[in-house]
């Protein structure tokens, strides 16, 4: 019955009542009660609705104080056991860090939009299904026909160099269309954008003008205002600054920022001769459209394609085959939604970032476990109080989110470090991906994805952990916990699932230790792998000679002088110059040996390097046969040709391959003089380090007076010490020379290493979080050994006055721990032979499911373990018999 | 209405300002005090009596009438107190207003 129903029946009773004794008739009364109340069906209703809004009111207002009085208690609760708080706030502010360091990375790469009008309705336009790369002459008539959308743009990437000759002072550049800031509703911090008019050949009315980014004004400029109008030399060439781009505003590829824009038709002012502009086999612009508001996808498609056979036909590149020509004319154009951008990065590192965010998810979830047990550990010590509480009155449902309130206080301290953690573990991270060759910026912001993922974590663990303690508490039955606070003969019962949780612990321990071996591996076997080469004393100039006045023709013979140069200078112990270096680019040519074995058409592929001589010597290369180059090896006298092992094994099989002749179609040229193999060298990393060594064959510069390299490399190997100590001198040497020349410097050791970046990462990240695993787990260990002897300190003591040796009662909890380190290591095993299957195109040198290293990884699990268990198990067999008579 | 409404709630905390009482004695005391000449309804005082409780005028305890039944007594709270204070004062304001007029009018006829 209501509370209202209550009160009106007692209000009719006594106003009958008062009638009654006035004198009235009973039923007269009661009409009379029923009369002067009025309609009483409404006024219940109202009434009532009132009461449930009281009630609900009433309700709200306990529950607010009852979680008030919960925080107070949990904030005590955190307090009194400082340690375990700390240890439980740090493991998951690297557990939650780690997560959402790796989050926000794949969230600016992959679901970020770009910060420019509309992103929605900006579209990629791809020349064929597979790439993404246009030429020149393609885009010169695709922008004719902008009006099929709303608007159409074309960037691409490039690095300008500051310096006016000698060592570059290289910056990041950025080739846009005079439609890029307009279609992208882009506009500028001061200064104006450029447009359509600027984007001429030799410049607009204005000459040739650049937009410089918002950090490089900050850097260089201190962000004057006075910038507008300054004269920046790019390469050289004078350009006007006539604005700064907004902040954040870094072009649409990912991953990639510009310090300086030009319009695309300046880009033959920049690259001279070498220009791609009206290339037709030169494939390097991005292009953008911006969408019209109803238009789709394949609508923009299909009117692009409309284009398609007269685009194809006035672009066709020279020297295609009838095949590839046809191949050609007939690749549909693709359209791509792109509110995202474009990005390379997005293609290299999603596949490592998310195997990294599966492996710090796992250290995560080792965290909880930790925690979890940690809390669990506490419960029986607190059941005293819970008790306390319960008999005062306390709900379980109260005990309960008391629990669960300390536990979100736990996450909710640890998910606020750990945002922290992931600020700098994300910048750490990304700056590790930039390399000598390419300015890596991604900005990594803190948008609602990330806090949301952050929350969401932080949520996730509160109910992994407190799940078990809160249960565990709510089951106390009052009468048994007064009673005995961890006296009694307990045995280990009640420890079930604190043993479960260790056993994932380490079971996810293994798995963890297992990714690191396998990336750390990975890495350490290609940084050591034997490259044929000597890394560490070569030191690479890329020379540029666009800007020399020396006639192409007369560039094989500067380069000599370069080299015979370098090669005198103290600290050089010999030079040479090429026309590539290991891992900096390929050539190939089609090639066989007709003596020899007969290679059909199809396998006659073997990449090129032209060299100057000592080339081999300078890189460390052994000469296995013949000789080296020389300078007698000139245009005039009979063509000779070096090969490798590998061209060895590939076209010539057992006999001796010096004396033989090779006869090679040298890219479009047709036909070549017959040439001599001189020696065979080494097999050396040509392309990449991940690659076997394929068939190279190396040809002298000096029998190429043909080729009119505008660039080529200067490797010059030091006779001690770092060779990178050798670029001042060098390069003042080589301006002496020319001083129109660029020279761009790394050591080769760089050069290779930049080519490791993401193998590195992984094992970076693999290996800081096998090792953090690893630690957690002998935390637990630790812990819950420590927790389960002071729990059976009164059996123990037991046993020992009965006669048991202390040995056997370390040989009996040790045995504990080793049960469920054995059963977790099992289980690891399993889980990452199957996991590692999927990390198989990430590694180089060893199997997934190498035997030696889930071994090792058991094995070191099994040691930590001991270790960890063994400072406990010797304290209880240390117990001192008496300490059973003291607390029976 | 809002104006009776609020005269209801005037009334029946004026006879709260004498001590906790049950609904049926607000409504008597009411009744015997004006001599039945405002025809309230009986229902119209308790939805009145809940709604200051919701405000927060009044707070409510479930106690045994001297009789033995279970009945529901209504308190004054501090805020209520202050609701009543102004209510008067601005009923005696009005009223006074209202005498006011119909002297000037008896003057003027």
């Amino acid at each position: 019955m209501k509370d209202v129903d209550v009160e009106l029946a007692f209000h009719f009773a006594e106003t009958v009542d008062s009638l009654v004794a006035q004198g009235w008739t009973e039923a007269d009364a009661r009409l009379e009660a029923e009369r002067r109340f009025g309609d009483r069906r409404r006024h219940h209703r109202k009434i009532d609705s009132i009461d449930r809004a009281i009630g609900r009111r009433r309700r709200l207002a306990r529950l607010v104080q009852g979680v008030r009085l919960n925080a107070r208690d949990a904030v005590r609760a955190l307090r009194a056991s400082p340690l375990v708080s700390i240890v439980a706030i740090v493991s998951l502010a690297l557990g939650v860090g780690a997560n959402t360091a790796i989050f926000s990375i794949l969230n600016a790469l992959l679901w970020q939009s770009l910060p420019v009008k509309e992103p929605h309705r900006l579209a990629l336009m791809m020349p064929d299904a597979d790439r993404t790369a246009w030429t020149g002459p393609q885009w010169e008539l695709m922008q004719n026909h902008s009006a099929l959308v709303e608007g159409t743009l074309a960037f691409a990437n490039a690095r300008f160099n500051l310096s006016k000759g000698g060592q570059t002072d290289l910056v990041d550049g950025l080739y846009a269309s005079g439609s890029f800031f307009e279609v992208l509703g882009v506009g500028t911090v001061i200064g104006r954008p450029f447009s359509s008019q600027d984007d001429a050949p030799g410049g607009g009315p204005d000459g040739p003008v650049a937009l410089i980014g918002y950090r490089f004004w900050q850097q260089r400029y201190r962000g004057t205002p006075k910038v507008i109008g300054e004269t920046l030399v790019l390469d050289r060439v004078p350009f006007t600054i006539v604005g700064v781009t907004p902040p954040g505003f870094d072009g649409p590829e990912r991953g990639r920022t510009f310090d300086i824009a030009v319009p695309l038709r300046a880009e033959p002012l920049i690259r001279r001769s070498g220009s791609y502009l009206a290339e037709r086999g030169t494939w390097w612009l991005t292009l953008l459209a911006r969408l019209k508001p109803d238009q789709t996808i394949e609508q923009a498609a299909a009117a692009l394609n409309g284009l398609r056979p007269q685009i194809r036909e006035a672009t066709m590149p020279e020297g295609l085959r009838p095949a590839n020509q046809e191949r050609y004319l007939r690749a549909p154009f693709a359209v791509r939604p792109a509110s995202t951008g474009t990005s390379a990065l997005r293609r290299r590192y999603t596949e490592p970032l998310q195997v990294m965010l599966a492996g710090v998810g796992l250290v995560l979830l080792i965290a909880c476990a930790n925690i979890a047990n940690l809390l669990l550990a506490r419960v029986p010590a607190r059941r005293r109080e819970l008790t306390i509480r319960m008999a005062l009155g306390a709900s379980r449902v109260s005990l309960a989110r008391q629990l669960l309130i300390e536990g979100l206080l736990l996450s909710g301290i640890g998910a606020g470090l750990g945002l922290l953690v992931s600020r700098l573990g994300s910048r750490v991270l990304v700056r590790q991906l930039s390399t000598y060759t390419s300015n890596v910026a991604l900005d990594v912001p803190l948008d609602w994805r990330v806090l949301g993922f952050t929350i969401a974590l932080a949520v996730f663990v509160t109910i992994v952990f407190s799940a078990g303690p809160a249960l565990r508490a709510v089951r106390v039955a009052p009468s048994e916990a007064l009673k005995a606070d961890g006296r009694g003969l307990v045995g280990d019962r009640g420890m079930g699932l604190t043993q479960a949780l260790l056993t994932v612990q380490v079971a996810v321990s293994v798995v963890l230790l297992v990714a690191a071996g396998l990336f750390v591996g990975t890495f350490v076997s290609l940084a050591r792998r034997d490259a044929g080469f000597d890394r560490q004393a070569v030191l690479v100039a890329t020379v540029n000679a666009t800007r020399s006045p020396v006639a192409p023709a007369a560039r094989p013979a500067l380069y000599a002088r370069l080299r015979e140069t370098a090669a005198a200078l103290p600290g050089v112990s010999s030079a040479a110059v090429s026309a590539v270096t290991p891992t900096s680019g390929d050539w190939a040519f089609s090639a066989h040996v007709p003596s020899a074995r007969s290679v059909s058409e199809d396998d006659r592929h073997t990449f090129v390097n032209i060299v100057t001589p000592d080339w081999f010597k300078t890189y460390g290369t052994r000469l296995i046969v013949g000789r080296d180059f020389t300078p007698q090896d000139t245009a005039a006298a009979p063509r000779v040709a070096i090969v490798n092992e590998a061209f060895v094994r590939h076209f010539i099989g057992g006999q001796p391959a010096t004396g033989l002749m090779i006869e090679y179609r040298d890219g479009s040229r047709s036909t070549v003089p017959p040439t001599q193999i001189v020696a065979v060298v080494q097999d050396g990393i040509y392309r990449s380090l991940r690659e076997q060594v394929p068939p190279v064959m190396y040809l002298p510069l000096s029998q190429r007076p043909n080729d009119p390299f505008p660039s080529v490399s200067l490797s010059v190997r030091s006779t001690a010490g770092n060779p990178a100590a050798l670029i001042h001198s060098l390069s003042a040497a080589m301006g002496e020379i020319d001083a129109d020349l660029t020279f761009t410097f790394r050591s080769l050791q760089t050069q290779l290493d930049a080519t490791l970046t993401h193998e590195r990462i992984l094992a970076m990240v693999s290996g800081f979080f096998g090792a953090l695993a690893l630690l957690l787990a002998a935390c637990g260990l630790y812990g819950v050994t420590a927790y389960a002897v002071s729990r059976r300190r009164t059996e123990i003591g037991l046993r020992l006055a009965l006669g048991a040796k202390p040995a056997s009662i370390l040989r009996m909890i040790l045995g504990r721990v080793a049960a469920v380190v054995l059963a977790g290591i099992a289980i690891g095993a399993l889980v990452s032979t199957w996991l590692a299957g999927y990390v198989r195109t990430l590694l180089f040198g060893l199997t997934p499911h190498d035997p030696l290293l889930l071994l090792g990884a058991g094995v070191v699990l099994l040691l930590v373990g001991l270790l960890a268990g063994f400072v406990p198990a010797r304290r209880a067999a240390l117990i001192p018999p008496w300490a059973a008579t003291r607390t029976l | 209405m809002n104006f009776l409404q609020g005269t209801l709630d005037i009334l029946i905390l004026t006879a709260l300002s004498r001590g906790p009482q049950h609904g049926y004695d607000v409504v008597e005391w009411i009744r015997t005090t004006t001599d039945g000449t405002l025809q309230i309804e009986d229902g119209a005082l308790y939805t009145s009596l809940h709604r200051m409780e919701q405000r927060g005028w009044l707070e409510s305890v479930w106690k045994t009438s001297p009789k033995g039944r279970r009945a529901k007594y209504y308190r004054l709270t501090a805020e209520g107190r202050r609701q009543l204070r102004s209510g008067e004062r601005s009923w005696t304001q009005f009223a006074g207003a209202v005498t006011k007029v119909f002297a000037a009018d008896r003057r003027t006829s």
